[in-house]
């Protein structure tokens, strides 16, 4: 069994932690290119290699069409939700996308989950290299306002990536829990959780038990179509119409061109974080300039109103508590977007006090998912997470409306369950219609699932089917039927409405065969590094001890020409030359290992009673 | 939801040692089955009443949350995972339904067989018939005018009379649950004494009081509505 992680898998960046119980601190894994971040960005050149990360997100520049980034915003999403971010975001969506979408990246197809999978396989990778052994699973996080398919979706990811999913987090929770941890608060937090592209608000109580603490979540809001991308997208609107009002250039044609200014506007706005006004210059594709400058007065007339957008959650979310905003005891500020300075503001304005900023915003989330990993895999359990599940579940009934099973911020696992029966003699299917939200209509809410529940023909009424609806750990959906009359435990078909079925997994788990190999070849590589380091150190402490001494010149040579070809072929990636020669010096060392243990035997022999033997 | 008729498993589906009701085989641990129909109160092992102190229901939770949170059974048996996801899932669900004292009286109607959802829920309360009469006058006035686009005095006064109506009916919200209180405390006295007839007349008296109660809150609501508007 290898290791688990914990992994906050972001709009525009993705992390990787783990529990690191020599300092009982959770830590985020530096990649290689020594930043803990790994932009969530994906690129597939044109040999079909996959890039990742900082090269992936270089190659924006280069070959926007083969690169993609903020695809979190498309995962569980059908084409008629993502209409606002198309206009936004320059996503190639595949014209024969269905109810999933499919993006284009150069001449091949990806769902949302499998590129999202390239993404956690790097990270994967990235603690793989650390740990010097392999990760096969995985706490992940997501906005807690992530619906059933959003969620859904995120699982699948971690599944093509060859990770089993632990658990799914919500990411203000995982915050609340690193912070908890750091602080040792108690009381009513309130979570602000601005990031690339979602926010969220949890309302949560610390509280101390005999036997640990609790993290219970009393309500959770958010919007999963908000974030810090939404700020760099009105700063590009505004540089794009200068440009064309005074260059007379239509910028949308330059794929690369958009990316460079996109680049330089998002530095632009960092900058503005800790200072008055910064320059921003580039060069146009018809070779002029376009030069202007920003201050941060300009730039927060444009985050004010996405500032305004997240205040009609945070003041739901406290209704939902039964709780005033000064009631909280702290608040505690998490993704890159609460770095700017209105933000912080307005939330210190509503609060009524200072907003915690102390730790790094960027990795908060990915420290908690790698808390609740520990949680879950050492069993240790002096904390437990009590969270809630973001949106009502409902059946849709007669003339379209819905009828409530499970309410907003019920404490997950939840269930509920419901018995049905035909309206007509002979009917011999039931449909059930699920869907999450908080609207009265059907139509309105977000279908989950339509399924049927079969019945064998009988008059109206006599057929009585149970239906359990079940909300796990993870906030994802499970039904089971039972037939009343027999008693008989059935499990349904759930078709999910956005999401992919097992079958389609299935497909891409194998058509993903030729990341998997790469995966593959990488583990063997770690494993046969391990093998022989400790086959060299058992040859050099038998070499040391009597039994090297023993050996005859000849032998000696022997096994150091086999010590020196396997060093050497352990400094390369060839897993297979490494095992080759870890063979041969176990040939080489067979004499030495035997005398070895000859003379272990003899001492063990030697310090007791014949009896004893 | 149905009445309840509770099958006790009597020995542990792990070792076969005798267990009735608990959450954990008292012999080897092993977190044990649901039994079907096993209702809130028992399940939190408290009395059918209706008057529950806040903080024993809160620790009770805390407690079992402790021992019966999937979290704890990330590495067990298939079998195991199951029956934590069931029994959690409960847990939760209980102190959903018992925290909150409105809740708590449906959810006691609807395991004494005496909640129909809907059934009745829509008809005026014969008291209170004339009132609503009023009031839907005076809502339909508002809306025409508005389609009018009327101001004025005319528009004001409307406009205070609904308030003043809105007022009259939340005063009677608080009317309604003293008199839940009261038809509670006699439920509670009566699983002491044991006096079933009596039970079921507190019973019936809540449901009725329940179906006023929904009735005046979606006035209420419907009022604040259309003045917010």
């Amino acid at each position: 069994m290898g290791r688990t992680v914990g992994i906050d898998l972001g709009t525009t960046n993705s992390l990787v932690a783990w529990w690191n119980p020599a300092t009982c601190q959770p830590e985020c894994i530096p990649g290689p290119y020594g930043s803990t971040l790994c932009p969530s960005v994906v690129s597939l050149d044109a040999d079909g290699t996959i890039a990742v990360g900082e090269p992936a997100r270089r190659r924006l520049l280069t070959q926007a069409e083969r690169t993609i980034y903020s695809v979190k915003r498309l995962m569980g999403r059908g084409i008629e939700d993502v209409q606002e971010e198309l206009k936004l975001f320059p996503f190639r969506i595949d014209p024969n996308s269905q109810q999933v979408i499919r993006v284009r990246l150069g001449e091949r197809v990806f769902t949302p989950p499998e590129i999202s999978a390239f993404i956690l396989r790097e990270l994967k990778g990235w603690a793989e290299k650390f740990f010097g052994e392999p990760v096969d699973r995985a706490v992940i996080t997501v906005p807690a306002y992530f619906n059933d398919a959003q969620r859904q979706a995120t699982r699948d990811a971690g599944r093509l990536a060859g990770l089993e999913v632990l658990r799914l987090v919500n990411e203000p929770t995982a915050a609340a829990l690193a912070y908890g941890l750091h602080k040792s608060q108690r009381g009513l937090v309130a979570v602000y959780d601005l990031g690339g592209g979602t926010f969220d608000i949890s309302v949560l109580k610390l509280i101390s038990t005999g036997e640990g603490d609790i993290y219970q979540v009393l309500s959770t809001n958010g919007d999963t179509h908000l974030g810090g991308d939404d700020i760099d997208n009105a700063m590009l609107a505004a540089a794009r119409d200068e440009i064309r009002a005074r260059n007379g250039v239509e910028l949308d044609a330059h794929a690369e061109a958009v990316q460079e200014l996109r680049k330089v506007l998002v530095a632009a706005k960092h900058a503005l974080s800790s200072e008055e006004k910064t320059a921003v210059r580039v060069a146009l594709p018809d070779g002029a300039a376009y030069g202007r400058e920003w201050t941060r007065a300009e730039l927060e007339a444009l985050l004010e109103p996405i500032v305004e957008r997240t205040m009609g959650p945070v003041k739901q979310a406290l209704a939902d508590a039964h709780q005033k905003p000064q009631a909280m005891e702290e608040v505690v500020m998490v993704g890159g977007a609460t770095r700017t300075p209105l933000v912080r503001r307005r939330v210190e304005e509503y609060f009524g006090r200072v907003p915690h900023t102390e730790l790094n915003p960027d990795e908060v989330v990915a420290l908690g998912a790698a808390v609740q990993a520990d949680i879950l895999e050492s069993g240790v359990r002096n904390m437990l997470l009590l969270d809630v599940t973001p949106l009502s579940l409902g059946m849709e009934t007669m003339g379209g409306v819905v009828a409530q099973i499970i309410p907003r911020n019920s404490t997950i696992p939840a269930s509920a369950q419901d018995a049905f029966t035909t309206g007509v003699d002979n009917q011999t299917g039931i449909i059930i219609h699920v869907v999450q939200g908080e609207r009265e209509l059907a139509s309105d809410c977000r279908s989950l699932a339509r399924f049927t529940l079969r019945v064998p023909p009988m008059p109206a009424g006599a057929a009585r089917i149970e239906v359990k609806f079940l909300i796990d750990a993870s906030g994802i959906l499970q039904v089971q039927a039972r037939d009343l009359r027999t008693g008989e435990l059935r499990s349904v078909e759930v078709q999910p409405s956005y999401g992919l079925n097992d079958t389609e997994i299935e497909r891409m788990l194998e058509e993903s065969i030729e990341f998997a190999e790469q995966d593959f070849a990488t583990r063997q590589v770690i494993e046969a590094r391990n093998e022989a380091e400790s086959i060299l150190a058992a040859t050099e402490k038998g070499l040391a001890g009597e039994a090297g001494r023993s050996l005859e010149t000849a032998e000696r040579a022997e096994i150091a020409a086999a010590e020196a070809a396997l060093r050497e072929a352990m400094g390369g990636e060839d897993y297979k030359l490494i095992r080759a020669r870890i063979d041969a010096l176990n040939h080489a060392t067979a004499n030495l290992a035997e005398s070895m243990m000859n003379q272990v035997l003899h001492a063990t022999v030697e310090g007791k009673k014949l009896s004893e033997v | 939801m149905n009445a309840i008729h509770t099958e006790t498993a009597s020995t542990c589906w792990s070792c076969g040692a005798p267990a009735a009701g608990e959450h954990f085989c008292p012999k080897c641990g092993t977190i044990q089955k649901l039994p079907r129909g096993t209702d809130h109160f028992r399940f939190l092992g408290l009395p059918r009443k209706l008057w529950i102190a806040m903080d024993d229901l809160e620790a009770r939770f805390h407690q079992l949350s402790w021992k019966l949170h999937p979290d704890n059974f990330v590495r067990a048996t298939v079998e195991e995972r199951d029956l934590s996801l069931e029994r959690g899932s409960q847990l939760n669900d209980a102190y959903r339904a018992l925290r909150d004292p409105v809740a708590r009286v449906e959810y006691l109607l609807a395991i004494e067989g005496m909640r129909k959802e809907g059934a009745t829920k829509q008809q005026a309360p014969p008291e209170l018939l004339e009132e609503v009469f009023e009031l839907n006058e005076s809502l339909d006035e508002l809306r025409s005018s508005r389609e009018g686009n009327q101001h004025g005095a005319e528009m004001t006064a409307l406009l205070r009379r609904l308030e003043e109506a809105a007022h009259g009916f939340e005063a009677r919200l608080k009317d309604v649950d003293e008199q839940l209180m009261a038809a509670a405390r006699q439920w509670d006295a009566t699983v002491d004494s044991g006096d079933a007839a009596t039970g079921r007349a507190a019973l019936a008296r809540m449901n009725e009081i329940l179906n006023r109660r929904s009735y005046i809150r979606n006035l209420v609501r419907g009022v604040n509505e259309e003045l917010s508007k």
